[in-house]
């Protein structure tokens, strides 16, 4: 970010139209929100016998979506306020990205939940018969909460934008300058609005980090307070904590990867911020390999009756194809690349951050669907297709619909706002000329 | 020809038989029904007669819920014998209570005849049954160290006179059977009508105040048909309820968590809200400032 | 002629008003204990019967049964369940040889989708050397249910007399109480489960769990409606080898109806045990062990060989 006039920041960082690529981009992602969305529909109208899931798989990678949704969601919280509290400058340009992925993925969180239901309608008994004892209630209370926290976080550091935006009316267009202008036309950049702006954010980026942790350690606890096999586990919390982190970071390298790429910032998300998320994911790749190291070593020792059966099928049986898949590609290999300097450049560190959401989102499966095929009493008395899971093709349309879903309310925000703070660039931009 | 002739009449005949027992074939399909018909009296107070519907269906009886069925005191079934009209439940069964209209029928004689008659229907002929009973009475008593005597009367023209040899058995009335004082299923009753047993039952949960109800029954007697007696006896535990159902737990109903999780619960989400309607204050107050900036 | 006034009132006095009642049959008489009923309320209707000794006496209608047909209780009272009352189930595995009437009758009465059964028989063996035996199993209505305390919603809910119901017009089906259930009891209903017109238009009775519904949470149900008409559930009457054996443990007794047990006695002269004591869920069915059998283990069914490995 050298020898660069506000101006010519500023005109790099406007949002700008789809291009060609950028509307093929779209196009595609809608062709798949509307498979899902034709999917959804014969589920509303024949019910979840759809899907595969049976009486003993009775969730399936709807739910992994969810978790692997709430997990990814969690980088707003480390990007934007671990990194802010900790007055690490560097990562100013990342915080806008973290914050619409969060934002974005914990929306389809609660919707894929509400596709899980069997009873999508009658969603209102949640708040009208609510019990506080159920997990599932402090999980809408959580989630609520973070999606407020995470809006209102990506909202404060907006403002200062909105006044560059509002200038540069025939760039942007008429209609998005009406929307900047609702959204942010009484910001003037006064001392007293900046001095409360600070402080909103600061109090938010200390308030995101509990409820952060909250959602995610919940979410472990819808698994954790049953009895079942391979949930059962006071370790729960931090093994998802930390696999969330780790999931987020290599969400967050794709996404600066293909932004810089696609929208020319060379500049203003370098090498040397792939270098740094680069050494970061290794840390988080690190800490989950050694709480998946607890969470299986452990039990693996004593061989527990019940449990046998469980890791058994993990490690060599029918589910061991993809847990040594996800285990490699979410951990070892980034794990592997990252830990070399050349491995840190974008590209490299753009692949090992593919590898990371991939592997991830196959591991929310392997955390859900191996144990309810193990529980306490034989599986008996049903017929054989309740035996096995491999999810419907309509489960696949839906999850993947979400996941492109996902992507578009992204690519969207992009193309309304800009992906790296304007104002918080130049001001950084300034004191680094002045130092 | 004449042999044509002869295989015509034997196409005829064949014809015909087939007719014939396509026939007996139609007319079998109407199943025979079976009904049982048992006279119950409780208490010496309440009595009714109860019918038992049942069919073989696939070389198997069972229950047929749906027949009409007419009860009628003596054997005559005169519309002025009626006693009621009632229709088999899902376990065949189907009961009229005696009327105070057929008081006068009932006073005739010690003995007693009732038939029950399912209506004829689509899928039975009509049907009829009937059982004889002799009038009895069942009487129950207590001692104070816990001996339960029950005795046995029967109605010898105009006296009440007690019965030998009949099964008894003596046992304490519950939720959906009856337990045995003791070890012994019956009593035979001697040459007094009686039968003596001991309460052996110690302990045993009563109501609040400890009382049980003590039952003595005669089950399917050829001659006097199915009776009961009981009695209230104060010989039990008494019963504390114990539930833990208006306790907070986590497994009780809404409203009813434990006042440690409501604590928790409430005031983290207090806590983080007030931080967020104080976010939206200041977001208020950055928006004013900014219309008095114009 | 009416009864005179003074034996009436010792009638009362005594707790036998309800013994004036008629019952299905001469076995199981009145379901409930006058004074602990909470449901059978005087209706102030009298009902003229005719005595043995020819006398005309007057009893009030309410205690008349069986009342030919009882009117479902509201959803509040369902909720509440039977005062006083706490159900249990004894199921004698040393009596069982897998006829599975019971899991016919089951789904029969309750109208269960085909694929799926609420009372489920396994053959079990606990280790290598160790005898096989048949194990039904039904849900364990636990008194610290692990389904009930993860319900968003009280669609399940533990009721004063033990029972734990599910309320299929309020169940969102979420499935986490199928996830937090250690016995594999309930199951979903992934589709329409294929009723008739008649059944799938009555509404649904909490205690009668008919009609099932089509994305909701169902399991075995105890037949509260079954107890409230002085009858014992489905399942035990169905049982020609008296395997499954139901009361109230605050009468300490259960029965199979033919045979009458006091159940401190049963537990403790035949070591009866509960299923996966250890995870502290405290069923409130207990099993009798596999000893001196009535038949011997044959397992004929191609597929009940496939898997025996079993806790208990």
């Amino acid at each position: 970010m050298e020898n660069l006039t506000s101006q010519k920041i500023t005109e790099d960082l406007l949002p700008q139209e789809f291009g060609k690529q950028g509307k093929i981009w779209v196009a595609f992602l809608l062709v798949l929100c509307a498979i899902g969305a034709y999917a959804y529909y014969r589920q509303l109208s024949e019910g979840l016998v759809v899907t595969s899931m049976r009486d003993y798989a009775s969730w399936g990678i709807y739910i992994s979506n969810f978790v692997f949704f709430v997990a990814i969601s969690l980088v707003g919280s480390l990007i934007t306020a671990v990194l802010r509290l900790t007055n690490v400058h560097w990562s100013t340009p990342l915080t806008r990205i973290a914050e619409i992925i969060a934002v974005s993925a914990i929306t389809f969180a609660s919707l894929i939940i509400i596709v899980d239901m069997g009873r999508p309608e009658r969603f209102y008994n949640l708040f009208l018969h609510g019990r506080l004892q159920s997990p599932i209630i402090w999980d809408v209370i959580v989630i609520t909460t973070y999606f407020f926290i995470s809006i209102l976080l990506l909202y404060f550091p907006l403002l200062p934008d909105f006044q560059i935006l509002l200038r540069f009316k025939e760039k942007t267009g008429k209609s998005l300058n009406k929307l900047y202008s609702f959204l942010g036309s009484f910001w003037k950049n006064t001392p007293a609005q900046i001095k409360i702006s600070d402080k909103a954010i600061n109090i938010l980026s200390i308030t995101i980090i509990p409820v952060a942790f909250s959602i995610h350690t919940v979410t472990s606890w819808l698994f954790a307070t049953t009895y079942r096999p391979g949930w059962d586990s006071t370790n729960f919390g931090a093994y998802f904590i930390s696999g969330a982190f780790l999931v987020g970071a290599g969400g967050v390298i794709v996404a600066m990867y293909i932004f810089r790429t696609h929208y020319k910032l060379e500049k203003y998300i370098t090498n040397e911020h792939f270098d740094k998320m680069g050494k970061i994911l290794v840390l988080l790749a690190l800490l989950y390999l050694y709480f998946n190291v607890n969470e299986f070593l452990v039990p693996a020792f004593k061989m527990k009756k019940s449990e046998e059966e469980h890791l058994v099928g993990l490690f060599t049986g029918e589910f061991a194809p993809v847990f040594w898949f996800a285990i490699t590609t979410a951990m070892i290999i980034p794990i592997l690349i990252l830990l070399f300097k050349k491995g840190r450049k974008p590209l490299p560190a753009f692949i090992a951050g593919i590898l990371v959401v991939v592997g991830s989102w196959f591991k929310r499966y392997l955390i859900v669907t191996p144990t309810l095929l193990h529980p306490f009493l034989p599986m008996h008395d049903v017929p054989q297709n309740y035996m096995h899971y491999f999810p419907s093709w309509e489960e696949w349309a839906i999850a993947i619909g979400s996941l492109a879903g996902a992507l578009l309310v992204i690519t969207f925000f992009a193309r309304i706002f800009p992906i790296i703070p304007i104002h918080e660039t130049i001001i950084e931009n300034e004191q680094h000329e002045k130092a | 020809m004449n042999n044509m002739k002869k295989h015509n009449q034997l196409y005829i005949l064949i014809a015909l038989l087939s007719c014939l027992s396509f026939n007996a074939r139609a007319q079998a399909t109407k199943n025979d029904l079976v009904l049982n018909l048992s006279y119950y009296n409780n208490n010496n107070q309440s009595q009714y007669v109860m019918v038992h519907a049942k069919s073989k269906i696939d070389g198997k009886f069972q229950q047929i819920p749906g027949i009409d069925v007419r009860f009628y005191i003596t054997s005559d079934s005169s519309s002025a014998n009626l006693l009621g009209k009632a229709i088999t439940n899902e376990k065949g069964e189907a009961f009229v209570l005696i009327p105070p209209s057929a008081k006068d029928e009932w006073n005739k004689s010690a003995n007693q005849s009732f038939i029950a008659v399912a209506q004829a229907s689509k899928l039975y002929d009509e049907t009829k049954t009937n059982v004889d009973i002799v009038k009895a009475k069942l009487q129950i008593d207590t001692s104070a160290d816990k001996v339960i005597t029950a005795k046995l009367l029967a109605l010898n023209d105009t006296v009440w006179l007690p019965v030998t040899g009949v099964d008894v058995k003596v046992a304490v009335k519950r939720l959906d059977g009856n337990l045995n004082v003791n070890e012994t299923e019956t009593y035979t009753t001697d040459s007094t009508g009686t039968v003596t047993a001991e309460y052996k039952r110690d302990s045993l949960p009563g109501d609040a105040k400890g009382i049980l109800t003590l039952i003595a029954t005669i089950e399917d007697n050829d001659v006097y048909g199915n009776l009961t007696v009981e009695k209230a006896v104060p010989w039990g535990a008494t019963f504390q309820n114990t539930s833990v159902f208006d306790k907070r737990t986590l497994f009780a109903r809404r409203g009813h968590s434990p006042i440690w999780l409501e604590l928790m619960a409430y005031s983290i989400i207090l806590a983080v809200w007030l931080v967020i309607f104080y976010l939206i204050m200041q977001f208020i107050k950055i928006k004013k400032l900014g219309r008095l900036a114009d | 002629m009416k009864i005179n006034d003074t034996s009436r009132r010792e009638f009362i006095t005594s707790g036998l008003l309800a013994s004036l009642a008629i019952a299905g049959c001469s076995t199981k008489e009145n379901p409930f204990a006058p004074d602990e009923n909470d449901l059978v309320q005087p209706s102030g209707e009298k009902v003229k019967l005719l005595s043995v000794d020819g006398e005309i006496i007057e009893v009030d209608k309410a205690f008349l049964k069986p009342v030919p047909d009882l009117p479902t209780v509201s959803n509040e009272a369902a909720r509440i369940g039977i005062k006083g009352k706490k159900f249990v189930m004894v199921i004698d595995l040393s009596r069982c040889k897998s006829l599975k009437k019971c899991q016919t009758a089951c789904n029969h009465m309750h109208h269960i989708h085909p694929d799926q059964n609420w009372i489920k028989v396994y053959a079990m063996q606990d280790a290598d050397h160790t005898a096989p035996y048949w194990q039904p199993t039904t849900c364990m209505h636990c008194d610290e249910p692990p389904c009930v305390k993860v319900c968003p919603v009280d669609a399940t809910f533990k009721r004063q007399d033990g029972i734990v119901l599910i309320d299929s017009d309020r169940c969102i089906g979420c499935r986490f109480c199928m996830a937090a259930c250690p016995y594999s009891t309930r199951v979903f209903n992934w589709e329409d489960p294929g009723l008739s017109k008649e059944i799938a238009d009555k509404p649904y009775s909490c205690e009668t769990s008919v009609p099932q519904k089509t994305g909701t949470v169902g399991k075995c149900d105890f037949c509260p409606d079954m107890v409230r008409q002085g009858s014992l559930p489905h399942c035990v009457s169905a049982c020609p080898n008296g395997v499954f054996m139901f009361g109230d443990m605050n009468e300490d007794t259960v029965s199979n109806g033919p045979e009458t047990f006091r159940f401190s006695d049963l537990i403790r002269d035949k070591a009866g045990y509960r299923l996966m004591e250890d995870l502290g869920t405290k069923p409130s069915v207990y099993y009798l062990p596999p000893v001196n059998r009535n038949f011997p283990f044959e397992n004929k069914e191609e597929e009940g060989t496939e898997k025996i490995n079993p806790k208990s």
